[in-house]
């Protein structure tokens, strides 16, 4: 998995009055957990905008004073009406322990029904997995080449070496639905098709 | 129009509404919506009217989801009533709406469409909202 190295410098206070001062001043308050000790430290909001406003999933290297901490990002919180970030949270992570994190799904080809007329269902943008850190794809490729016009790929469809996935296993990921007009085409072709043996039967008929 | 099926109670007091939206303020299910910037009482006639225009410039495409419900009844006394003997009748049903919350979300249909069919939703509603897309939307 791709990695995003970030620096932030520890808080000497903690509370709503230095965390409002930390936001003025362009930073945003974080926290990571999950190692021995909690840390809050404050990073420069702008250098959020990588890990954030995108949908690819990261391995975050954060440097807090001088030492180097690998983590994940584990929730964000926004302003309701402004959406600015207000807090983040990240989680240390280690080699010899699995990761749980959500990783993006990317389709790759056409499906049959696709090109049928059918119109393609996208279920989930990510998908839950557990695994080593050696292990963590960059994200989940799904081949939808063989889907036809109401087939679909289960979570317990995909199969990756070393995760496993902790989606339900039979919740669908990816599907192929019919739509309306090419319900009602095949309509009117069976109508038509009728029509054309019954006017033929009484012909036949005489 | 959406109003309640069934009410425990025919008949509510005002309430207030302070501050911003505490829930609903995030997109749950669609990659674009509209927040409302301002607090105000969203009647089921206008989520009816931005519902229409909204499935009308998107010409059936996509999805819609509607993330307000009017569940909170509204009473009026009649024309030339004098004041008293009591509170007056049901007359219609409102969604009482705090900064931030997200009224209506879409998807399946190209940003610019989408941007086009929530301006003409927001028209419909009293309050001024803002366009907001899903963070990690990729074109």
């Amino acid at each position: 998995m791709k990695s995003v190295s970030l620096s932030g410098s520890r808080r000497e206070n903690v509370g709503k009055k230095d965390a409002k001062k930390l936001r003025r001043d362009g930073n945003v308050p974080c926290v990571l957990y999950g190692g021995e000790e909690q840390i809050h430290f404050a990073v420069p909001a702008k250098s959020f905008k990588k890990i954030i406003f995108t949908p690819n999933s990261y391995i975050i290297e954060l440097e807090i004073d001088g030492k180097k901490i690998l983590s994940i990002l584990k929730d964000v919180q926004y302003h309701p009406v402004s959406d600015e970030i207000l807090h983040v949270d990240f989680l240390q992570i280690f080699e010899d322990k699995p990761v749980v994190i959500s990783v993006p799904v990317n389709y790759s080809g056409i499906a049959k029904g696709v090109l049928k007329g059918g119109r393609l269902v996208r279920k989930y943008r990510k998908l839950k997995i557990k695994a080593f850190l050696k292990h963590l794809p960059d994200e989940i490729v799904v081949d939808i080449t063989n889907l036809n016009v109401n087939d679909s790929r289960k979570v317990m469809d995909l199969k990756l070496d070393n995760v496993e996935f902790l989606d339900s296993p039979s919740s669908i990921v990816v599907a192929v639905k019919s739509v309306r007009t090419v319900v009602e085409e095949e309509e009117e072709v069976a109508e038509e098709g009728a029509e054309a043996k019954a006017t033929d039967a009484p012909e036949a008929a005489n | 129009m959406l109003q309640p099926k069934k009410s425990k109670y025919r008949k509510q007091q005002k309430g207030k509404m302070k501050g911003n939206a505490q829930r609903g303020h995030e997109l749950a299910f669609g990659s674009f919506g509209i927040k409302a910037l301002e607090e105000a009482w969203i009647t089921g006639r206008q989520i009816e009217a931005a519902r229409q225009a909204v499935t009308r410039y998107m010409k059936r495409e996509g999805q819609i989801w509607i993330k307000i419900f009017p569940d909170k009844p509204v009473t009026k006394k009649p024309a030339e009533v004098r004041m008293g003997k009591g509170k007056g009748a049901p007359e219609y049903f409102v969604a009482p709406v705090t900064p931030g919350r997200i009224l209506f979300e879409a998807d399946g249909v190209p940003l610019e469409v989408a941007k086009e069919a929530l301006r003409l939703a927001a028209q419909k509603l009293p309050i001024t909202t803002k366009f907001i897309v899903r963070k990690d939307y990729v074109e």
